[in-house]
């Protein structure tokens, strides 16, 4: 289990990570979903013992990360970012360092790699230099290198960025394989669908902050039944004005050229909102619309989209 | 201490992943060495050896000496001086040798006498030395042979020319006798009456022929290009995402530095290796010294990694650290005896760069290679780039985190 308390990273007058409390337990995937820049890579800085907190603390299998570092960092296995393979060393040689360097040796290492290696679908090109893979490989190999030493504790930061179709689904099938294994699993997106594939709990994090947390269920209701839509075209402070006279129609973002709105049972509102913005002299181009989900409780509590 | 073996060994995979590094690393400094070589060679011919002639006999025989030595393609050059202006020049080691006609040299040679030619040799020279020696040997050998073949025209030579140039009634007449003499010649061999007794002066110090000279500094140079390109590893590590994944896990960015250091000791070690046993092989090496040395050299370019490690963690950018450390690297090869052996450099230079890290190590290799090494020599130069290098491993030790995070 991990346990992060009123966790806070400051730069100078930079609030990277303010006051971030959240549970992980075994067993379960908790995702931390947010913008690029919200924070997350440096909370699972913060856990990983890379980066010393400001204040608050990480508890990792019952040790602190900050004055018993190298209890906690036995338990912990981390899938960072960017890939970090030494190139030209082969797949089955990354697996054997990184297996030693969580204290893996002998029979033990040996067994763990080629187990690894079968996992991940490397097994056959297990000798060959990691620099003569695809990015998919390496991506897996990446991961399994995180797991080499099967560890209690899954660190995952955005571990399919860039990834192409067929080894992003390989990889969301390995974390819940680990979560199946008991490992608590941690893992960061700025995927609204892969959060919500994937994982049991969530947190929504912007600006450093956590804006809310729970499981899938528990976020939508936070939204409520307000579907999501978004006009495209040309809006000014009128058509505001001219929408907000509906029972159940919310404005959430309004801009020169584009404009977000929830409402309750938006499909059969159309008409009047249609009606409402021609009235205000609106000129609409494009209209989508959504049904709730975490980014439209996203955009409800940041006022923006998740991929801005 | 087992993770410090496998950074290790993991670091050396690497480096034999890319022999072309290595290749550039060892390769570099004997390609320099060479053009060096080319280059100090180039120009002046080949090198010709310079006796000095104390003629103590002067007579017509003992001045025909140097043109008889000179003849023909001898890379010899004669110049007649004075005891002691000769025993002067020698001491100084100004000239490969220096031969000394004693008085009864001429008659020794007509057949009346005996005499013993002296021939002092400089112990800084090994070959020049020997060409005179042997030049000499074959001269005695001919004047042996012509004495006991052409004792009285010689006599009549060495009598007569003091009157003036001989005649042609002279020349005619011992041609003649010459001939018949040559002509009677069935090999006669009796023990002779003229012998060379060659001295080399004493000397503490061994002489080093050109390849024992430079190969201190070629070694070191090849050691300051390896603690270049390993302590460099911590900006691929830090480029390929490893340096921050390895802070990560439970080992101690000690345990990793201590990993690379260790890597950097087999390759350097390997090189030296190489490099001592090709000495035993071609440069006449003591191998009983080897052992010595190759601690020796591990001590330093450990050193030397340290240093350069430091260096690298403390420069802001990958561009701007490869740019540093080659502008420190490069004049340390040109101070420390690496490009020019100390010998070759003028004194103020020798002095300063005598004192630089890798210059301490050439200097002592030199002792433990070639000389009597005093204990306490080494044990000071070893003091003079330890601490110093123990210094550069703890700040590096400390910076790695904060290097990996920036």
């Amino acid at each position: 289990m991990i346990d992060v308390q009123n966790l806070r990273k400051q730069y100078g007058d930079l609030v990277a990570v303010d006051e971030v409390s959240f549970t992980a337990e075994q067993g379960r995937i908790f995702g931390l979903l947010g913008p690029n820049g919200a924070g997350k890579t440096t909370t699972i800085g913060c856990i990983s013992g890379l980066l010393k907190p400001t204040s608050g603390r990480v508890i990792v299998s019952g040790h602190d990360v900050v004055t018993a570092a190298t209890a906690a960092k036995r338990h912990l296995g981390i899938v960072p970012q960017e890939l970090a393979l030494y190139g030209d060393l082969s797949a089955a040689a990354n697996l054997e360092f990184w297996g030693a360097a969580y204290g893996l040796s002998g029979d033990v290492l040996r067994r763990r790699v080629d187990e690894v290696l079968a996992l991940i679908g490397l097994a056959d090109r297990s000798r060959d230099k990691t620099s003569t893979f695809s990015g998919g490989m390496k991506r897996r190999l990446n991961f399994g290198c995180g797991i080499v030493h099967s560890p209690r504790v899954l660190l995952l930061d955005e571990p399919t960025a860039g990834v192409d179709p067929q080894s992003r689904v390989r990889l969301l099938e390995l974390v819940r394989e680990q979560a199946h294994t008991g490992a608590a699993v941690i893992y960061t997106t700025h995927y609204m669908e892969e959060a919500q594939e994937l994982c049991d709990r969530i947190a929504i994090m912007d600006h450093g902050k956590l804006l809310a947390m729970g499981t899938l269920e528990e976020l939508r209701r936070r939204v409520g039944e307000k579907d999501l839509v978004r006009f495209a075209g040309r809006f000014d402070s009128a058509a505001t004005r001219a929408l907000e006279t509906l029972d159940g129609v919310e404005v959430l973002t309004v801009a020169a050229d584009s404009m977000t709105i929830a409402a309750v049972g938006a499909s059969r509102q159309l008409p009047a909102i249609f009606a409402a913005l021609a009235s205000a002299g609106a000129d609409i181009r494009e209209t989508t619309l959504s049904v709730p989900s975490l980014e439209s409780l996203f955009i409800t509590l940041t006022g923006r989209e998740l991929r801005e | 201490m087992r993770f410090v073996l496998v950074a290790a060994a993991k670091d050396v995979k690497r480096r034999m992943a890319d022999p072309a590094a290595l290749a550039i690393w060892i390769g570099i400094p004997v390609v320099l060495s060479g053009m060096l070589s080319f280059i100090s060679n180039s120009g002046g011919g080949p090198p010709r050896a310079s006796v000095l002639l104390v003629d103590q006999d002067n007579t017509t025989i003992s001045r025909l000496l140097p043109g008889a030595a000179q003849q023909g393609s001898t890379p010899i050059d004669i110049t007649a001086v004075t005891l002691a202006e000769g025993r002067r020049r020698i001491d100084a080691g100004k000239a490969s040798a220096l031969l000394i006609v004693p008085a009864g040299f001429q008659n020794a040679v007509v057949g009346t006498g005996s005499a013993t030619l002296q021939l002092v040799t400089n112990p800084a020279q090994r070959v020049l030395p020997t060409i005179v020696q042997q030049a000499l040997e074959v001269l005695v050998e001919a004047a042996f042979y012509g004495q006991r073949l052409f004792a009285e025209p010689i006599n009549r030579v060495a009598g007569g020319l003091p009157q003036g140039p001989p005649t042609n009634a002279d020349v005619a007449s011992i041609a003649v006798e010459v001939n018949q003499r040559l002509a009677s010649l069935q090999g006669v061999l009796l023990p002779p009456v003229l012998s060379v007794s060659v001295k080399t002066e004493a000397s503490t110090e061994q002489p080093l022929n050109f390849g024992q000279l430079f190969l201190p500094g070629m070694l070191f140079m090849s050691f300051l290009f390896i603690a270049q390109g390993m302590s460099f590893d911590v900006w691929e590590e830090k480029r390929e995402g490893t340096l921050t994944r390895l802070l990560t896990t439970p080992q101690s960015a000690g345990r990793l530095l201590l990993g690379k250091l260790l890597a950097g000791l087999a390759v350097t070690s390997a090189v030296s290796l190489t490099g001592l046993l090709a000495a035993v092989m071609f440069f006449d090496l003591a191998w009983w010294r080897i052992p010595g040395a190759l601690v020796w050299c591990a001590f330093v370019s450990g050193a030397l990694m340290a240093l350069l490690t430091l260096l690298h963690l403390f420069a802001g950018s990958q561009r701007s650290s490869e740019m540093l450390s080659s502008v420190i690297v490069f004049p340390l090869m040109m101070l420390g005896g690496s490009f020019f052996p100390f010998e070759a450099m003028p004194a103020w230079m020798a002095n300063v760069g005598r004192w630089t890290p890798n210059g301490l190590g050439v200097s002592r290799l030199k002792d433990l290679l070639y000389g009597d090494p005093s204990a306490a020599a080494i044990a000071l130069a070893a003091v003079g780039i330890g601490v110093p290098a123990a210094i550069a491993f703890a700040g590096a030790w400390r910076r790695l985190r904060s290097f990996a995070n920036g």
